[in-house]
């Protein structure tokens, strides 16, 4: 187990040094330079090349790199050319402004979606599993943008019941919590629909199992069969899934964030790569391969543990 | 306004008698006497009185103090003033700094800071005379030694200034500098022209020696990062920033918000609110509108063509428009086939109607462009027959110039403000009617800007300028740093100047129209129109103008019940 855990930390540090130099590597070759975009379209060669020369960014890639890399490795991930900060000051907040809407959001996501995909699988093919099917699928095929805007056209337009943005602080005469309610109504929607065909489909598959039919031709009554036997089978394939959320939650709602003004993480990174702020994209890619890794780890353990039949050796 | 103080030598420029006489016998109209007047030294309370009005100023209600008031707007960085590049990076430090001038909405400049101005008579040396009850929120008096000490900043090359690209050619001289670019050619930089060139007469009195004549100062000195900070701050703004404005800031937090407090001790009336803040809602159209909608903010810093018509729907809104010089310009470069021949760049221009360009990409808001960017609300414009749209023109043209099918080319452009693309979109497709297949290539606006004196064929936004003499001399004259296009053409030059050392109404206008038919000929530019721009704002918000480039002013606003 130990030998396990450590075999992955290892690979997450190669794959965020890799991250790190391709990251560096790729913006090299992005349109346009860094200087031009502090300045603006106005600013004359020589005023380019003082701030070019003051940044230190005539140095070679390979030096610019290892600088910045030294730096990492104690603590500092550099400043921010947009915010023209530390990232560190930066970073941190809208990543707790996102773990915000991604913790409200999980926290309804996992309940609801095991309900309701276990209610679907339970009889395949009945009405209750048609229905909560057939919802699921178009809540999870309207893009994140289009049920953002319509949302807030309905309560924050027409009905006047919730704020339409959500700045958090500033909001107006509205509360934090409103303010939370449509950003996390939309992630809800999207990713519930998605973890919800996966508990239907995962628990569809134990019900067809023999030692269900088994159990079932005992005498056992539907309670006693679903609650005793098929439940905990079913829940170990959709347990990946829903962790897998948790990566889609926080790097991935960019675009809710952008719809609905929302101060976190994904918005960051939008402007950050809009103005090619190379060290806050660099410190973004990092934490995203931070989380992606590791609930990854924590799915292979939580597996091991769920099903006894895997052992890692 | 600032109205009450005559000049303390009561000297009138020579030319302000006989801007009264053009007034009178109807030649100059009020809005252009008032312009020049005022831009020669006469305040604004007197120029208005010789015009026969009143000044808007007098005519408002009495304001309500007190109230908070929340405006959607971008809160980028703000730490270096003198560097911005944009407008509303400006409209931050606006509530707490000054400029020397204001041109207001009517295009009338007028003294803030400044008491009043003086000119020589050909326009070569500027005396600005501070005002004396100036006081900074730390309770120094504003002295000229201050406001020298930024002027200094703005020219100096090592700051990153676009002050100093409009000043450059009447108050530097380049010189080689010690930094190479790539093809090992030295890269110009700029020192003053002379010693004497910014030069303290007192305690509050600063003179401008120019190496050329150059009417426009006044209106220079609005230019937005042409803030008077205090020299102790070493040109950083923050928030503990010290300004002559009428706020302070409270926390402005990058990205997200920033906030400003009423000051005490503020050296004019108001302001009226207590606090006014700034909220960043990104780049979504949908997401301001989602926010007045909900009345989470009163207003916008600027309105989008896609949000005009839910806007309108919303009943506790009011939509504030006005017409402007802002616009932008499909300009060609002549270095590149087959825009060398100044027939094809005609005929793309013939090619094309402006007034169904206005009404598809602006929604009908503001005037048909007519490629030569001079707009209807300059005092040099001079009516032109107009030159299109002519298909059957415009082949033979194509014709002519060894074109007889067309061509194909590739035009970039901006992916926002949205009426951009559709606009080009638009003239894509008139293009097509005459042969010239364009193919668009729309990048990110950061990226525009990197390229945006390069690419061959290219959409570029003007803003706006309240004279044409400040505008075509940057865009179009041989050799400057934004002459987009490259295009060098000597008696385009010759009139250029010319232009801005004539100060008589008649004789520039003269001029403008050689210009103006110099441009529909031969010059660089397709202009599909002139924007009117406009923003929404709760009707509960009084005291509001909108700027023709989105300046605010907060002290002047107030709230209603």
């Amino acid at each position: 187990m130990s030998a396990f855990l450590l075999r992955r930390l290892g690979f997450l540090l190669i794959t965020l040094l890799a991250t790190s130099f391709l990251v560096f590597a790729i913006s090299e070759f992005a349109p346009g330079d860094v200087a031009t975009k502090i300045l603006g379209p106005y600013a004359t060669a020589d005023q380019i090349a003082l701030l070019t020369e003051e940044m230190g960014l005539n140095r070679p890639m390979p030096v610019r790199y290892l600088d910045w890399l030294g730096g990492v490795l104690s603590g500092d991930l550099g400043t921010s050319t947009l915010f023209k900060q530390p990232v560190n000051e930066v970073l941190w907040g809208r990543l707790a402004n996102t773990g915000l809407l991604a913790g409200i959001a999980f926290a309804l996501i996992v309940p609801f979606s095991l309900v309701l995909g276990v209610v679907a699988g339970m009889r395949e093919a009945s009405l209750r599993d048609r229905s909560i099917s057939v919802a699921s699928i178009i809540a999870t095929s309207i893009p994140e943008f289009a049920s953002g805007v319509f949302l807030a056209s309905i309560f924050a337009v027409w009905l006047g019941w919730l704020p339409g943005t959500s700045p958090l602080s500033l909001g107006g005469d509205w509360s934090v919590a409103q303010q939370l309610v449509l950003p996390v109504a939309v992630v809800v929607l999207y990713d519930l629909g998605y973890v919800v065909r996966m508990v239907r489909a995962s628990m569809v598959e134990v019900m067809r199992a023999p030692y269900i039919r088994t159990a079932v031709l005992k005498g056992l009554t539907r309670s006693e069969v679903i609650f005793r036997h098929a439940l905990r089978n079913a829940l170990i394939a959709p347990f990946t899934v829903i962790l897998l959320q948790i990566n889609y939650l926080i790097t991935g709602v960019v675009v809710v964030e952008a719809v609905f003004a929302y101060p976190g993480f994904g918005r960051m990174m939008l402007d950050a790569a809009l103005a090619q702020d190379i060290a806050l994209i660099e410190a973004g890619a990092l934490v995203a391969v931070v989380i992606a890794v590791g609930t990854q780890i924590a799915g292979d353990i939580g597996y091991m543990l769920l099903n006894p039949r895997i052992r890692v050796r | 306004m600032n109205d009450n103080h005559e000049g303390r030598e009561g000297r009138v420029h020579p030319e302000i008698p006989r801007l009264a006489d053009e007034l009178a016998a109807g030649r100059l109209d009020r809005r252009e006497f008032l312009r020049f007047a005022t831009l020669l030294g006469l305040s604004a309370g007197a120029a208005y009185g010789l015009a026969g009005l009143r000044s808007a100023a007098a005519d408002q209600a009495v304001p309500k103090p007190g109230g908070s008031l929340r405006i959607s707007m971008r809160v980028p960085d703000a730490r270096h003033p003198h560097t911005f590049s944009w407008v509303y990076d400006s409209n931050l430090v606006r509530q707490v700094n000054d400029h020397l001038t204001r041109t207001g909405p009517d295009n009338v400049t007028r003294p803030w800071l400044l008491e009043r101005w003086s000119v020589s008579d050909d326009l070569k040396t500027w005396t600005l005379y501070l005002r004396t009850d100036v006081v900074w929120s730390n309770g120094e008096p504003l002295v000229a030694e201050h406001v020298i000490w930024n002027f200094r900043r703005w020219l100096d090359p090592a700051v990153g200034s676009s002050i100093l690209g409009l000043m450059k050619g009447y108050m530097l001289d380049d010189v080689e500098g010690e930094r190479f670019d790539e093809a090992g050619q030295p890269i110009l930089t700029t020192r003053l022209w002379d010693a004497n060139a910014i030069e303290q007469l007192d305690d509050h009195t600063i003179r401008l020696n120019c190496k050329t004549p150059q009417v426009a100062v006044p209106e220079h000195l609005f230019h937005y990062p042409a803030f008077i900070l205090h020299p102790s701050q070493n040109g950083e703004w923050d928030e503990d920033a010290i300004g002559t404005g009428a706020f302070r800031p409270v926390e402005i937090a990058t990205g997200k918000h920033a906030v400003f407090a009423r000051r005490d001790g503020y050296w004019r009336d108001g302001p009226w609110l207590d606090e006014i803040a700034f909220i960043d809602h990104g780049d979504d159209p949908a997401a301001p509108l989602a926010a007045i909608a909900s009345k989470q903010v009163h207003g916008f810093y600027e309105g989008s063509t896609l949000q005009y018509h839910a806007l309108q729907a919303l009943d506790h809104v009011e939509l504030h428009s006005r017409v402007t010089a802002q616009t932008a310009v499909a300009r060609m470069q002549p270095a590149h086939k087959p825009f060398d021949d100044a027939r094809v760049r005609k005929a793309l221009r013939v090619a094309l109607d402006c007034e169904k360009l206005l009404q598809i990409g602006h929604l009908g808001l503001g005037a048909p462009g007519e490629h030569h960017h001079v707009a209807p609300i300059h005092p040099e414009y001079a009516e032109l027959p107009p030159l299109g749209p002519d298909v059957a023109g415009a082949k033979a043209l194509l014709t002519k110039a060894g074109y007889p099918d067309g061509f194909e080319t590739e035009i970039a452009c901006k992916k926002d403000p949205a009426w951009e693309l559709i606009t080009v979109q638009a003239m894509v497709e008139m293009w097509k009617q005459i042969g010239v297949r364009v193919a668009i290539k729309v990048m990110p606006s950061a990226q525009y800007w990197d390229v945006w004196t390069k690419v061959p064929f290219g959409f570029t936004m003007w803003t706006h300028r309240p004279l044409a003499v400040m505008t075509l001399p940057l865009a179009y004259r041989s050799g400057v740093p934004w002459n987009e296009s490259g295009w060098a053409n000597p008696r385009m030059d010759e009139l250029l100047t010319q232009a801005e050392g004539t100060l008589d109404l008649d004789a520039r206008r003269t001029i403008f129209r050689e210009i103006e038919i110099l441009m529909q000929e031969e010059g660089p530019i397709c202009q599909p129109l002139w924007r009117s721009v406009f923003t929404p704002m709760d009707k509960r918000v009084k005291g509001f103008t909108l700027h023709p480039t989105f300046y605010l002013f907060a002290e002047e606003w107030w709230l209603e019940d």
